[in-house]
Formats: structure tokens, sequence, C-alpha cells
């Protein structure tokens, strides 16, 4: 098993800084999500991880943690997610994403 | 090296895997997109084999969103850890000999001039601090001084990462290296004002901690050797392997060493700001207003 990255949307969806979408070595691997936050009643969306793709270097926790101070981001054994983002079930619109979450264990 | 090649083939659509329909649909192609919009399209660079956490992937990945027009876009590269992200996006690679990047670069930038006459086609060379400052000096340097206009992009690791850490003309003074246990005896190589002596039109460093300024400096880059010549980026893009910086603190070392020896710098010709201006609009070199308090005194 290994660490991947995983955002509380919670907490990102409150702040909604995109700060990890930018910093991010590998492409299109934390995805921004309108609908993720505002299907729990927040204004704006949330960032999310695309799992088969994390590399697992926590350079976002760095970067939520100490530029956007938010916290929001954790390492977690992949298998210790019940459901998670997958490239596969990720389609997009004009300006964002769907993802539609799967177990990854399963995927 | 046209919007029609993003385009997919007639009753071959539903074939095509998912990535190559997201590109099409979803792509940075043929629209301005920026890196505040990152996450929301789907982005030329694709999964690549570099090390978790590459500082210069990032660069690199940020470097092929800020391209002014990814489909009238070509990249050269030459040996080197970059090459292995750079040949990973749906963008043409070129990938010479090793140190011939700037030569090849030469001959295509004056190749597509000569084929497509007015319609911009950027030549974008993107190797490594090897390859550009030791094994392509000269290449790079005469390049330089025949003004050819296509911009050279160092990704700066300051070492040769890919071959076990040996040092190279950009590692600084005293590093001690795998491949280098007595540190290095000699100064880094100051290739910002070999570029400036050698008539480079615009000049500047960045480090990949900066994604706003780090796009802002390629697009200048860009459009400027499009048509007052040769441009040249230097961006500090370590190598967590081989200077053993853990994953999760590669950016706090991007922000170390910028304070350090990487500040942000921009050397840009008067003739390449009037170009910048009356061609793209851009308002940053224009003369500045006086302030009002000022002039009556």
């Amino acid at each position: 098993m290994y660490l991947v990255a995983h955002i509380d949307v919670e907490i990102c969806a409150s702040k909604s800084c995109k700060l990890c979408t930018q910093y991010c070595p590998e492409a299109n691997t934390i995805q921004y999500s309108e609908e993720m936050g505002k299907e729990k009643g927040f204004k704006y969306g949330s960032a999310y991880v695309a799992v088969d793709r994390c590399k697992g270097c926590a350079q976002c926790v760095w970067v939520c943690d100490n530029m956007a101070k938010n916290n929001a981001i954790k390492m977690i054994m992949i298998d210790q997610l019940p459901m998670a983002a997958l490239t596969d079930n990720i389609t997009y619109s004009d300006k964002s994403t769907i993802a539609v979450l799967a177990s990854p264990a399963g995927g | 090296m046209s919007l029609d090649y993003v385009k997919f083939s007639s009753g071959f659509e539903k074939f095509m895997p998912k990535e190559y329909r997201d590109m099409v649909e979803h792509g940075p192609f043929g629209k301005k997109m920026s890196v505040s919009q990152m996450g929301s399209f789907k982005e030329i660079l694709e999964e690549h084999p570099m090390c978790a956490g590459c500082a210069m992937t990032l660069f690199i990945r940020l470097a092929m969103i800020a391209f002014p027009n990814p489909e009238d876009t070509i990249t050269v590269g030459t040996a080197g850890c970059g090459r292995l992200a750079i040949s990973q996006a749906a963008i043409p690679f070129v990938y010479g000999n090793y140190g011939d990047q700037n030569g090849v670069a030469s001959g295509l930038s004056r190749g597509l001039r000569l084929r497509f006459g007015d319609k911009p086609k950027d030549v974008v060379v993107m190797a490594g601090d090897g390859g550009t400052a030791d094994i392509g000096f000269q290449q790079v340097l005469h390049s330089w001084f025949r003004k050819e206009r296509f911009t050279t992009i160092m990704l700066d690791n300051e070492v040769y990462g890919n071959t076990g850490g040996q040092e190279s003309g950009m590692t600084n003074r005293g590093a001690v290296l795998k491949m280098a246990p007595l540190g290095k005896k000699f100064e880094k190589m100051d290739m910002l004002q070999m570029a400036k002596v050698a008539g480079c039109a615009y000049v500047a460093t960045v480090v990949p901690n900066n994604p706003r300024r780090v796009e802002s400096v390629i697009k200048k880059a860009v459009l400027i050797a499009r048509e007052v010549g040769s441009t040249y980026i230097q961006a500090y893009t370590s190598c967590n392997i081989e200077y053993a910086i853990p994953t999760d603190k590669v950016m706090e070392d991007a922000k170390n060493v910028e304070n350090d020896r990487y500040q942000f710098s921009e050397y840009i010709t008067d003739e390449a700001k009037q170009f910048l201006t009356e061609r793209y609009g851009y308002k940053e070199f224009l003369p500045k207003p006086a302030a009002p308090g000022l002039s009556k005194a």
C-alpha cells in the first residue's frame, strides 16, 4: 500500500484558494470541482485528487499548510480511502470538472 | 502544428482513448488558459516517469500552460531528466543529440518561418543545466550571437541528476555531491550575464514557487522570440533526489534558494519592450504618468 493525498472537502470548499492545483508536479492530478462544494452547501467548489495519478510526494500538503494555511490536505494510505476520484470517472465541463467517486481498490 | 491536428479523424472518435477525447474537447488548444484555471481543463502534459515531487516537472507543467499558442509550438530538448516529461505532452517534441538542441532549434525555427511565413510558429528549447551550460554550451551561445528567434529555457537543477550526481557548470561552489565528494571547486557559471552579452532580447530567472510569475515570464519570452531575437529563461528546478530534499519540502527549498541566489530578475531590451507594447498590448512598459503631487514641485 502507498500514501496518496486526500483533500477535506469541507475545509477546501470554505476557502477555495486553488493553490494546490497550481503546485502539484503531476498534470491533472489535483482537479477542481464546483459541484463538490455546492453539494455540501458551500458557495465555491473544492479541489480533489485523482488518486491513480498521485505519486504521494506531499508537496500539496506543504503548500496547503504553509502557504494557504488551510490544513485541508492529509496523506492517507490508499486502502483507507473508501471512495476516491479516478481519472476514468472524471469529466470536464467548461470551467470545472465532475468526478464520480469510486472505490480505488475496485478500480 | 495547427488546430487541425488536434481533431478526431472522421468515424474514429469513439475508438480514441479518454485522454485524447478530453484533450480535443477540453484541452487548451485554440483557447487562452492560465494557471488560475488549473485543475479545470485537460492539460497538454500527460502522466510521465519523473520522480515524485520533482520541481522540474512542476516548472514544465506551468511552462506548457504558459505557451501563448500551444497548437503552434514545438519543444526541443536533449538528454536529461526534463525530456522524460516534455516528451509526454500533446505538442511535438524534437529530441536532439546531447547538447545540439539549440542547433536543431535554429534550423527548425528558420524552416518554420520559410514554410509558414508570417503565421507564428514557436520553438521552445527546454534543456537541463548540463545540456545548456556544459555540453551544449557552444551551440547555445552561437545561437544567441546569431540572434536566432526562439526561446531557450534552462531547467537548472545544479547537478547531473540523471547519471548519479556529477557536478555541472551550474553547480554551486562547494556543493558536495555523490560524484563530487570533495565539493565543487569553481563558481556557478553566470549564464545570465553571458546571455546579455550575447545579445538576448529577454533574460529572466524564475523559481517555480510562483506559478503566475513563471507563466508571465514564459509568455513574454515566447512572444519576443517570434520577431525580436533570442530569449533566455533560467529556472531553478531542484533535484530532490541528488540534493536529498524531502519531497514535501521541495517548495520550502525553492523559497530558500530564491532568497539565496535565485532572486527574480528580468532583463528586456527597449526593442522587445516596444514590440510587446505595440503588438501584444502589454501595459507594464508604458511610461508611468507622473504623480500629481510631484508635477507641481
